[in-house]
């Protein structure tokens, strides 16, 4: 029955090479939009943690994209 | 209209949208995956090969929509100028451009067993290479060294040209003799496709929006913190 399936009349070939190319692709955008997005995350609030202490609380205190993105990073660094 | 949708705004809702499709997604794609791979009929004339349809399809509707969001949008920023819109329409052209040669490669697949042939350079799949070319020239003329301004305006005006080009792909299989065959499913009219079969199609093709949307959100979070970031280094 599992032959069957995976041989699906001779089309086995055509049919899995179609969906797995479609999933591998959609999992590699996937992990490297994720990696890149954590990564810019870790840099803003590196370079927001490297600011003087003036300058970060203004900034904190001004952009709420700064503060979310550090409140998650604060824990790394 | 445009500062409630700004950046800033709707950044917070953007994590929890992203937390909440990662939640759901799987479970939706195992769903799919079943219908379309187990529980469809295969087709009385193709056999199981009709199954590639569930990716095909449903990648070529990415392909188109995400163009056609593109170029709307470019026209808006011609219009508004607003910053937003470019980096909105940054975040969709990749996917669309992966969704557009996903459509090519599966519809080879498919052609293969189908036609007799991978390839074909028949009106709907030259159309369709044409649209990746457009989707290519986008995302390269903001890849390259250029000014932002001027990035922006070459980027919008390849998406308006390119524009063009859909009508030409969706109506391609009615102006000309074709190797494809026409739209089995018509919005106005009546659709040619069974039930047991449009079902898992517009299963898949929700699942494969799903996924769209969680890149686009993912690669738009991105681009507010590299602004963000660039405005960082101007203190």
């Amino acid at each position: 029955m599992i032959q069957n399936f995976l041989y699906m009349d001779g089309y086995g070939l055509f049919v899995w090479a179609s969906f797995s190319i479609t999933l591998v692709s959609c999992a590699i955008v996937f992990y490297k939009t994720q990696k890149t997005l954590k990564k810019y995350e870790r840099e803003f609030a590196k370079e927001i943690n490297e600011l003087s202490v003036e300058k970060r609380k203004s900034v904190v205190k001004n952009s709420k994209i700064a503060s979310q993105v550090l409140s998650v990073h604060s824990k790394t660094f | 209209m445009f500062s409630f949708f700004s950046p800033t705004n709707i950044f917070d809702w953007i994590g929890k949208l992203i937390s909440f499709i990662n939640s759901i997604f799987f479970i939706l794609l195992l769903v799919a995956l079943s219908f379309a791979l187990i529980f469809s009929p295969p087709d009385y004339l193709q056999g199981d090969s009709v199954r590639i349809m569930y990716v095909h399809v449903p990648s070529a509707w990415i392909g188109l929509a995400s163009f056609t969001c593109i170029a709307l949008l470019s026209i808006a920023n011609f219009i508004f100028k607003t910053k937003n819109l470019i980096i909105i329409t940054k975040s969709i052209a990749p996917l669309g451009l992966m969704f557009t040669c996903l459509a090519i490669v599966t519809g080879s697949l498919w052609g293969q067993p189908t036609w007799g042939t991978w390839w074909a350079w028949d009106a709907r799949l030259t159309s369709m290479v044409i649209l990746a070319l457009f989707y290519t020239g986008y995302i390269v003329s903001h890849k390259l060294n250029l000014n932002e301004e001027r990035a922006n305006k070459i980027s919008s005006l390849i998406a308006i040209i390119g524009s063009i080009n859909i009508p030409i792909i969706k109506f391609s299989v009615d102006w000309w003799n074709t190797l494809h065959q026409p739209a089995s499913i018509k919005l106005t009219g009546t659709s040619t496709i069974h039930s047991s079969m449009l079902m898992p199609l517009l299963l898949m093709f929700f699942v494969m929006f799903l996924y769209c949307a969680l890149i686009f959100l993912m690669k738009y979070k991105t681009e507010i913190i590299r602004m963000k970031k660039k405005n960082l280094k101007r203190l």
